[in-house]
């Protein structure tokens, strides 16, 4: 059976029942592609990404709670996507995300056409397509030339939205970060490294090779050891902090 | 009218200046020629008061001669002229008026003394009116400095003003975008309602372009322009978009500039229903209060959601148009709460020409009362 016939597995997700209908109208006019749901917001998107697992996803980017670029970030597996929208700022990121295709609204029906070719050469070539890094998604996820106003937590099907003025501490567990907010820590697939990349420097310092401190959160510094100090938080926690960090720490406070 | 007549404080100035040349003119004839200070002053006082008024016809010899376009002879002629013709027309005067002292209450010098004190009047005279057009001079170059800069601020808030116009009448083009593709998707599915947007859409493009290229428009046209605004975008949001409005009819007659609510009602759209997935209610109200009109946009917002989705530059805008308007009559503010975002606009109320005229303040309060929220239109959907 040739490639091309195979039946595409599509997603649609915008927050517009008349761009979402459109949109349908088009594909079902494609014998070689299925309409597995609709999404309307950017949490029913990661939801139902992972439970359907589609091989395209239509996706917009202005939507409420969750823009497009938020929902790729937050996603394991990663369909085709082809972003959908009325804005033409956001392309040069779109592509940084690897998208298929991006297309311009009013959405005509040979753009589709051809964006579908698209979607169709890479699932050919590479059955899976490649997953950008997952730096390159988040920095995508946020605006240029700015730091990160929340982060945002897959669990399980959930989504958790954590602003950053809520965000206690974080450490590094190998490929993953624990992430302590409001009583509560969330396990984030990142490493501390990408995350605290997009942090505010001026509110949050590594203050060891392991642990990123939100600065507010600090009550005092205790020398521990020679040349071994130890940062005591607000809340009686105890975290370690090295000579490189205890110099990060200085310069800030 | 006289510059220096202006207002209450320069007269004042102006008699002030004078009772010290007075005294001066006094000092100066009891040491020439020694006498009582009383009959100096009997002679001098209202020789003074007489000569200060004659002063200010330096104005209309400076108007008539001004200083960047009279040939230099021709302006020496002119003012030397004018002093001499002024101080002999105060000798002349100062004469009568010994002649009369010596009359009525036989005080004042003898003929010769009479004729040394006629000259000292007449140089005082010419030397005193010469100062006067110096001063004149000066005062004209003043005046016209400040009105030149009167005039510069005014053209500048003029422009500002046809600026911001020309910026608000540049549509918000992701909503043309994202109209048209409700109008082909519905083109398939309903072509009746695909029609009826189409005519929205006409009517709001036609409506924002010629309200934009008008100074004044009656709130009434402004709200037509956001209701075709709002049907449209409720199209698109479907459930999620309902508005409320609360408009009194007097507030329908007042004059705003225009579009002046149109990036608040989209801003309202946006952060009120399009950020927010349960979506919201876009409430307008306007009410006279006063000489006021008071405007109302009210959205819900999502405390979740990050400051730099916030209400920047659309806002700003706004608030530099009517400080334009009138920096005191006309004000901007912002009432934010975790969960709503309110802005309250006040403008002068100004009616059209020939439109019913204001009701007074008792009048529009009876009104008030009189209409309780629920009686405004409510319309979801």
């Amino acid at each position: 059976m040739p490639v091309d016939t195979k039946v595409i597995r599509a997603l649609i997700v915008d927050d517009e029942a008349p761009a979402r209908a459109l949109l349908r109208e088009y594909l079902s006019a494609d014998a070689n592609v299925e309409v597995v749901a609709e999404c309307a917001n950017g949490f029913e998107a990661v939801k139902t990404i992972g439970e359907l697992e589609p091989d395209l996803v239509l996706l917009d980017v202005q939507m409420p709670k969750l823009d497009g670029f938020e929902v790729l970030d937050l996603i394991e597996r990663r369909p085709a996507v082809v972003f959908v929208t009325a804005y033409d700022e956001y392309a040069l990121k779109a592509f940084e995300v690897h998208a298929a295709d991006y297309v311009l609204k009013p959405v005509g029906r040979e753009r589709l056409a051809e964006a579908l070719a698209q979607v169709r050469a890479r699932l050919a070539a590479g059955g899976t397509p490649v997953a950008p890094s997952p730096a390159a998604l988040a920095a995508a996820a946020r605006p240029p030339g700015q730091f990160v106003e929340r982060l945002l937590v897959k669990e399980g099907t959930q989504v958790h939205v954590i602003p950053v003025g809520r965000l206690e501490w974080i450490e590094a567990q190998d490929d993953y970060a624990a992430i302590r907010s409001g009583g509560k820590t969330f396990l984030k697939n990142q490493t501390l490294s990408e995350i605290a990349a997009g942090l505010d420097p001026a509110r949050f310092v590594r203050i060891h090779r392991s642990w990123v401190l939100n600065v507010e959160c600090l009550a005092r510094l205790e020398l521990y050891a020679k040349d071994s100090r130890v940062a005591i938080l607000k809340d009686g926690k105890q975290l370690p902090v090295s000579r490189a960090g205890y110099a990060r720490l200085q310069e800030l406070l | 009218m006289h510059p220096l007549l202006q207002g209450r404080m320069r007269p004042v100035l102006y008699l002030v200046l004078w009772l010290g040349i007075g005294a001066l003119l006094v000092t100066i004839m009891v040491l020439f020629q020694p006498r009582p200070v009383g009959h100096a002053v009997a002679f001098a006082a209202p020789l003074t008061l007489v000569f200060a008024s004659i002063c200010l016809s330096a104005w209309w010899v400076c108007r008539a001669n001004p200083l960047a376009t009279t040939p230099p002879l021709r302006l020496a002629n002119a003012t030397l002229g004018a002093a001499l013709q002024a101080g002999a027309v105060w000798a002349g005067l100062a004469a009568l008026w010994a002649a009369l002292l010596s009359a009525r209450l036989h005080i004042g010098p003898d003929r010769p003394g009479l004729l040394r004190d006629l000259a000292v009047v007449f140089t005082a005279g010419v030397v005193l009116y010469a100062q006067s057009i110096v001063a004149h001079y000066f005062l004209l170059a003043f005046e016209s400095a400040r009105d030149a800069e009167r005039r510069v601020m005014a053209s500048q808030v003029n422009a500002r003003e046809a600026e911001l116009r020309a910026l608000r009448a540049q549509l918000n083009p992701h909503f043309l975008f994202n109209s048209l593709n409700s109008i082909s998707a519905l083109t398939g599915s309903d072509p009746e309602a695909a029609r009826r947007m189409c005519q929205l859409l006409g009517d709001f493009l036609r409506l924002s372009l010629s309200l934009g290229a008008r100074e004044r428009v009656a709130f009434a046209e402004e709200l037509a322009l956001a209701e075709r605004y709002l049907a449209i975008e409720q199209v698109r949001f479907g459930a999620r978009l309902a508005v409320d409005r609360q408009v009194e009819p007097g507030a329908q007659r007042c004059l705003v500039p225009p579009l002046l609510i149109q990036p608040l009602i989209e801003n309202a759209v946006k952060h009120g229903v399009a950020d927010r997935v349960e979506g919201g209610t876009v409430r307008i109200a306007a009410r006279r209060r006063g000489g006021a009109l008071e405007i109302e946009v009210e959205n819900p917002r999502d405390p979740a959601a990050p400051p730099r989705r916030g209400h920047g530059l659309g806002l700003e805008n706004v608030r530099q148009r009517l400080r334009a308007l009138d920096p005191r009559g006309a004000g901007l503010d912002v009432v934010r709460t975790p969960d709503r975002f309110r802005v309250l606009l006040r403008v002068p109320a100004v009616e059209e020409e020939g439109g019913v005229r204001a009701a007074p303040e008792a009048a529009a309060a009876r009104h008030d009362a009189a209409v309780p929220a629920g009686e405004g239109e409510h319309d979801a959907g």
